[in-house]
């Protein structure tokens, strides 16, 4: 299946969502395509990821706090009756 | 009258590995550790009161979500009248590649920057840009889920997403800059 060459504008306004699959195969292909033939937004491509890396790495370093999931499994189990 | 064992279990089987995506997804909601573990507890109260309304097998971590984000938006929003959009006056942000394209056109400099930073310039977002950068980028929902969790289209979603990601990026370039782990640019970027 053919699919239509894209720029290097185009390609940098769908970078995330073709980094995060949001793309159709379609489009992604496209924008695979113009990676591999161009130093440059291959490199901007990289950035993003990274970018997008970090960001999940930082945001998931974050856990619900050890006091608190304790207090809500006995509310839970006060609202839900019996013991185990 | 207290709800059968079973149904507590199955509740915690389903809703109970989904307790720390809501606490940050509240964390950075409310920006405030005690108001976030707050609105988590209520949150999953909610959930467990209304369990008999989930339909097994659908997504439970949209639907907590949605009870999550209705308990913020109803107890917290209100009172504090943040403001919610810059969206259409804020000029649109240029991409940080441009600045970087010369010393470090891959931005290995992201490598350096410390969590802590990160999420501070997560906290800096307006609240509409920081909720769709959390549901996406760390909680990894897909945007067509966000779109239905906000009832917005899919497109105003991607829209966010594409300016509060150049807002978080200028932000960490900027620190990235300040701490040296990036030449100082020369003109504006």
């Amino acid at each position: 299946m053919s699919t239509e060459p894209v720029n290097c504008d185009e390609t940098v306004a769908l970078l995330h969502d073709f980094l995060k699959r949001e793309l159709t195969p379609e489009s992604a292909r496209a924008i695979r395509r113009h990676l591999d033939a161009c130093r440059h937004c291959a490199q901007h491509a990289e950035l993003e990821r990274r970018f997008l890396e970090l960001l999940e790495r930082s945001g998931r370093r974050t856990r619900c706090p050890d006091a608190l999931r304790a207090r809500i499994l006995d509310a839970l189990r006060e609202l839900g009756g019996a013991p185990e | 009258m207290p709800a059968p064992v079973a149904d507590r279990r199955s509740f915690e089987e389903e809703a109970l590995p989904h307790l720390d995506g809501l606490y940050r997804v509240a964390l950075r909601l409310t920006r405030d550790p005690a108001r976030a573990e707050d609105l988590v507890q209520e949150t999953m109260l909610r959930a467990f009161r209304a369990w008999d309304r989930f339909t097994p097998g659908t997504n439970a971590r949209a639907w907590l979500f949605a009870i999550l984000r209705n308990g913020f938006i109803n107890e917290y929003r209100r009172m504090r009248r943040e403001p919610r959009m810059v969206e259409l006056d804020a000029a649109e942000p240029g991409s940080i590649h441009d600045a970087v394209a010369d010393t470090d056109p891959e931005g290995r400099f992201f490598s350096r920057i410390v969590d802590e930073q990160v999420l501070a310039a997560l906290d800096d977002l307006p609240p509409d840009f920081r909720e769709v950068v959390v549901l996406s980028d760390v909680e990894g929902l897909p945007y067509a889920e966000i779109a239905e969790l906000l009832g917005v289209p899919v497109g105003t979603v991607k829209s966010r997403l594409f300016r509060a990601r150049r807002l978080l990026q200028r932000a960490l370039y900027d620190y990235a800059v300040e701490m040296g782990y990036l030449e100082e640019p020369r003109g504006t970027p």
